[in-house]
């Protein structure tokens, strides 16, 4: 069992997918999907008199950016970042009460964020997301931002500080770039 | 010297005090010998109070710390888990160091062996890096970069003129890089100038490997490739 936390607003979340269901299918591994909220930040405008600590981030965000754009394109995605980062805590929510398999409300959560760029905290819009992925949710959509909180402090208690965020053999890996390792241990957990 | 430009075929930008660069130091070396090349190594001597706040620590405790959110030391805490696993994959031990160093010195000490023992870059790496990580290592006392650069068997005669502030040769070229980076989108280590290509951490070795051996098939995911 592989347990991969996700954020759908998430640049990095969202090109681990594919990387990951492959490795998945590969091995016969079944993934527990949960919910983390990430922090996302536009790419702070250049200022007339930057400190070296706003020139760092701004020039880290920009780089970041470039990064995925470059690597998005190389999986076949033309990966365009919204206007507005926005929260997507609604829909982790309701990932995190989903019974059975989560799939296809991730593939869909994600498909609206990065290409209709969709408001994912909107109560219609995750409504229509279930009701389109065909997933069976039944708790409501109050329940589900109560139940994205708890999720997401117990994650944070065990340590995560990101997504995607790969558990496996009591490890805490962060990052795609991990899959190498992710694979070494699932096929020698011990 | 232009930050981006080089008669190599990669600009490889390290830190001693990053525990990130230290990982991707023997790989980076690996590749370059896999693929018979010679990179162009420079120093990039980070400015972590600037961006990631400050702290000190005592006995493997925190006895000062300033601008860091739980968050941020949470993110930091990860990050050295993260890259003393990978060392000691590599048989390597990494242990946090106790306050931010000026790295300066042994960062200059690699622009002195790239023009002076271009053969002896790897040995300078060994003579370093991996004791500086056991803390074992002042690396602001310039009699000890001296050492390093003996006991890589590079003549050390000269570096401390070369280092000199105020009149130093690479002190001056240290210098120039410095105000370069953020300019030219470069903020951290290991930097990978290939091209218009710049590449922040060594998951992008598989792309760099396949980028530089002709681009046959599919471009490689990121990844940290393991032994």
């Amino acid at each position: 069992m592989l347990t991969v936390y996700i954020d759908f607003k998430s640049p990095e979340a969202y090109l681990a997918l594919a990387p990951t269901l492959e490795l998945a299918n590969r091995l016969s591994l079944s993934i527990d999907w949960k919910p983390f909220r990430t922090i996302e930040r536009d790419v702070p405008k250049l200022g007339k008199e930057e400190t070296v600590g706003e020139s760092h981030r701004r020039v880290r965000a920009e780089s970041q950016r470039r990064l995925a754009i470059k690597y998005a394109a190389h999986q076949g995605i033309d990966l365009t970042y919204p206007p507005i980062l926005g929260s997507t805590e609604l829909a982790l929510g309701v990932l995190a009460g989903l019974d059975g398999d989560r799939l296809a409300f991730i593939r869909v959560a994600f498909q609206a964020y990065w290409h209709d760029h969709a408001d994912l905290n909107d109560d219609a819009t995750v409504q229509a997301l279930i009701e389109q992925s065909g997933v069976d949710h039944r708790g409501g959509l109050a329940e589900a931002r109560q139940l994205f909180e708890s999720e997401q402090e117990q994650a944070e208690e065990i340590g995560i500080v990101g997504a995607p965020a790969y558990v496996i053999a009591d490890q805490i890996f962060v990052g795609r770039e991990h899959l190498p390792w992710i694979e070494e241990l699932a096929q020698n957990p011990d | 010297m232009h930050v981006l430009r080089s008669d190599a075929p990669l600009i490889v930008y390290v830190d001693i005090k990053s525990p990130y660069a230290f990982v991707a130091i023997r790989p980076t070396l690996a590749l370059e010998a896999e693929l018979g090349l010679q990179f162009d190594w420079r120093p990039l001597t980070l400015d972590i109070p600037s961006y990631l706040g400050s702290a000190e620590k005592k006995k493997g405790q925190v006895v000062k710390s300033s601008g860091r959110s739980q968050r941020t030391w949470n993110a930091i805490r990860y990050s050295y888990r993260d890259a003393r696993r990978y060392a000691e994959r590599q048989g390597l031990i990494l242990k946090g160091t106790e306050k931010i160093w000026d790295s300066s010195l042994p960062n200059i000490g690699i622009l002195w062996v790239m023009q002076t023992a271009r053969d002896k870059l790897a040995d300078y790496f060994e003579a370093v890096y991996p004791p500086f990580w056991r803390r074992e290592l002042d690396i602001e006392d310039i009699s000890v970069v001296e050492a390093c650069l003996q006991q890589a068997g590079i003549d050390a005669s000269g570096f401390a003129a070369f280092a000199a502030f105020a009149s130093g040769e690479g002190r001056a070229l240290h210098d120039d890089l410095q105000t370069q980076f953020h300019p030219n989108g470069i903020y951290g280590v290991p930097t990978y100038v290939f091209g218009d290509d710049i590449l922040f951490g060594r998951e992008h070795i598989p792309y760099l490997r396949w980028a530089l051996s002709g681009r046959q098939g599919a471009a490689p995911d990121i990844a940290y490739e393991i032994a």
